[in-house]
């Protein structure tokens, strides 16, 4: 039975694997605050498949979200060859931080490449500001 | 005519023939950098240059203010230098002895445990000279140096004429990436690209043992064994194999024994080295500084001479059980870098931050001292991540102190 | 990329020499080496049949904007400044091979096809590089190199 049909707007899991863009990198040098750095790091890069499960264009934001926060981002395709349906990339960011988990078992390393979360369509939801 | 060449502090790599074309406090123009050195030499600094509670004022004020919350703080940490030179360190482990500090850096959440074998000789490793000079196969392994360490294929390792591989890369060297993404060095790496699962290492590597040993290499996630075949015989006939690790291979493991494993069953069949894919220009600086006046790379606390270590001092731990009650963080940006679940914990204590730029820790901060802009505008020592020093004379002028020189007067007033 | 080999595909095959060659592959060499150009092998240029093809390989030989004599664009904004392409670059290798043939910094600026600025790729001295004039070579050492596609030959 497909659930994500009943709700209002579809709902899909994902895995998130971070990694880092040398663009990105190159404008947080030249301004952390800048719109360039959050263009290029409030970003989710998505199978086709599951955009199309959650009827989300690309360049549309969507809701990520975890116990740990919740994040407003734009939803990209991500361009592999190889299907990747239920695997996500984001940039390494304050954006993907916000969603890792404070479980360590005590040894000093979150989970930073381990991130699981909801995505959801964010409906227009402007991208998450940078800010505590 | 010999030319004036620069040390471009951006990564880990340190590269050292950068040409400059600058003003008295300017960067104008850089040759032979990559875009993140570009970026770094030319960046540019907030117009503050001391605020207590984000209001301007005086240098003595700034010192005054960061003394006093260092000496009423029953255990301040000290984080952060991991773009401080090798003298800054120093000075910070001074500190920290003085005020019975806990001190760490990135390194605790990156890729310290792999620092720390290689300070203590339980992994061979090699310079980026001699790999440059001898490596014929180059094993990525969870780690993309060309957006991460851009100049490193070029400049170190893949592409470059060295003294005993004078033949070029298509007919004397191999490149390998083994990765769960196709990262752009993993297509620079074309059919010698293995793509893993996430959290796939550990298996890989033991089927890759398999293999090396001559057994039938399986995995639950069913990597085609004839693939790792192939690639085992690859490793075999090298001569002089170097693996690069990142923090991809390192998050996914639960220790370093697989790594252990494998590097010493290369050994008995081959000549493999090991070198640690360090982000920051002076992170391995911070390990071997430390770990030459407490035997730990970091994570430490110091107590009235004495000094404890362990997982607990990392600044994850000691902020998640808020045992910390003040920090002055150098060259950092916690509050970006870690989880938003730990990093929280940071603005209840107050925090002094000394940057070059604004982040999001200065702007949380008490007091922000806006430093020289360490390796452009200021000079020094430095380790590079494959364990050389490295020397440079800073590129351009600057009124702002360095960080060296804001820890010395913070000392001086305690 | 094109090679002389796929463009031969594409013509007529009949060597029928109406274009000063002696046969359709010395034209597709020439086509490649911009010495002729397609209008100059009248059947492609006028025969119906020969329509579709005869577009495919004006767009190939279109002269496009920023291209420089051997054909070279560099798209600056995906370019990430690694060097691969200057390292790797033969006669770069051997005009300079302690400079950047080593991947140091350049010694012998003059001679260079590719070099560095501003965290950006530049070519210059195209009369050195491989796909250069009549003698060339279909070399690829900067493309296959390069982590995006930054560098094209048009
Ligand atoms: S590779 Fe690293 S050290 Fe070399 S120029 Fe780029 S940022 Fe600077």
């Amino acid at each position: 039975m497909d659930f994500g049909s009943f709700l209002a707007a579809p709902e899909i899991k994902v895995k998130v694997i971070t990694y880092r863009d040398i663009f990105q990198d190159k404008a947080m040098l030249e301004n952390r605050f800048g719109e360039e750095y959050r263009n290029l790091s409030a970003v989710i890069k998505l199978d086709p498949a599951d955009l199309k499960q959650l009827s989300v264009k690309k360049g549309e934001t969507v809701i990520l979200k975890n116990s740990f926060g919740r994040v407003v981002v734009k939803a990209e395709e991500s361009g592999y060859e190889t299907p990747h349906k239920g695997i996500a990339y984001m940039p390494k960011s304050p954006w993907s931080n916000m969603l890792v988990s404070d479980e360590t078992g005590g040894t000093g390393v979150p989970k930073f490449k381990d991130i699981s979360v909801t995505v959801t369509s964010a409906k227009g939801e402007n991208v998450t500001e940078l800010n505590f | 005519m010999e030319k004036n060449y620069y040390v471009c502090t951006g990564c880990g790599l340190l590269c050292d023939d950068i040409e400059v074309e600058s003003e008295k406090d300017k960067v104008n123009k850089v040759y032979t950098a990559c875009r993140i050195g570009v970026a770094h030499m030319k960046e540019t600094r907030g117009e503050a240059k001391f605020l207590v509670d984000n209001k301007p004022v005086d240098e003595a004020t700034a010192i005054n203010e960061a003394a006093s919350i260092l000496k009423n703080a029953r255990n301040p940490l000290i984080f952060g230098l991991g773009t401080s030179t090798n003298e800054t360190q120093k000075i910070a482990i001074e500190l920290a002895k003085k005020i019975n500090a806990t001190l760490d850096d990135p390194s605790s959440f990156c890729l310290g445990p792999l620092a720390e074998a290689l300070i203590q000789d339980k992994l061979k490793t090699c310079t980026l000279d001699d790999v440059r000079n001898k490596a014929d196969v180059i094993i990525y392994w969870g780690t993309d140096p060309s957006d991460s360490h851009p100049r490193q294929l070029s400049k170190h390792s893949y592409f470059p004429r060295g003294s005993e591989k004078q033949r070029g890369w298509e007919e004397e060297r191999t490149a390998i990436a083994i990765d769960v993404r196709k990262s752009h060095t993993a297509k620079i790496c074309g059919n010698y690209f293995f793509q893993i699962p996430p959290k796939g290492d550990t298996e890989f590597i033991d089927a890759l043992i398999a293999g090396l040993s001559g057994k039938l290499p399986k995995t639950s996630y069913n990597y085609p064994p004839k693939k790792i075949l192939e690639l085992a015989n690859i490793l075999k006939g090298a001569k002089f194999g170097v693996i690069f690790v990142g923090r991809g291979l390192i998050y996914s493991l639960e220790n370093l024994e697989p790594l252990f494993k494998l590097m010493k069953i290369l050994n008995e069949k081959a000549n493999f080295h090991l070198i640690p894919m360090i982000g920051n220009y002076n992170t391995m600086g911070f390990n071997e500084n430390l770990f030459a006046e407490t035997g730990y790379v970091n994570s430490v606390k110091f107590e009235n001479g004495t000094v404890k270590h362990g997982p607990e001092y990392s600044i994850v731990e000691s902020l998640k059980a808020k045992t910390v009650d003040a920090a002055i963080i150098i060259g950092s940006d916690p509050l970006s870098i870690l989880p938003r679940s730990i990093a929280k914990n940071m603005l209840e204590i107050p925090v002094i931050s000394l940057d070059h730029c604004e982040t999001l820790t200065s702007k949380h901060a008490k007091v922000y001292v806006n430093t020289a802009i360490s390796g452009v505008e200021s000079g020094g020592t430095a380790i590079r991540m494959d364990g050389v020093k490295v020397n440079f004379e800073p590129v351009i002028e600057t009124n702002n102190p360095s960080d060296e020189v804001i820890l010395k007067k913070i000392m001086e007033a305690l | 990329m094109t090679n002389a080999m796929e463009l031969y595909q594409m013509l007529p095959k009949t060597n029928c020499k109406k274009c000063g060659k002696t046969s359709c592959m010395a034209f597709a060499v020439a086509l490649m080496a911009r010495e002729l150009t397609p209008e100059d092998c009248p059947p492609l240029k006028e025969e119906s049949k020969y329509k579709e093809n005869y577009e495919k390989i004006s767009e190939i030989f279109k002269p496009s904007e920023g291209a420089t004599e051997t054909g070279l664009i560099v798209h600056e904004e995906l370019c990430f400044g690694c060097g691969n392409c200057v390292v790797a670059c033969p006669p770069n290798v051997a005009n300079d091979p302690y400079g950047v043939g080593s991947g140091n910094a350049p010694k012998n600026v003059n001679k260079l096809v590719l070099t560095i600025e501003d965290g950006v790729v530049k070519a210059q001295n195209l009369e050195e590089c491989r796909r250069f004039g009549k003698n060339k070579i279909l070399c690829n050492g900067c493309i296959v190199t390069c982590p995006v596609e930054a560098i094209e030959f048009v």
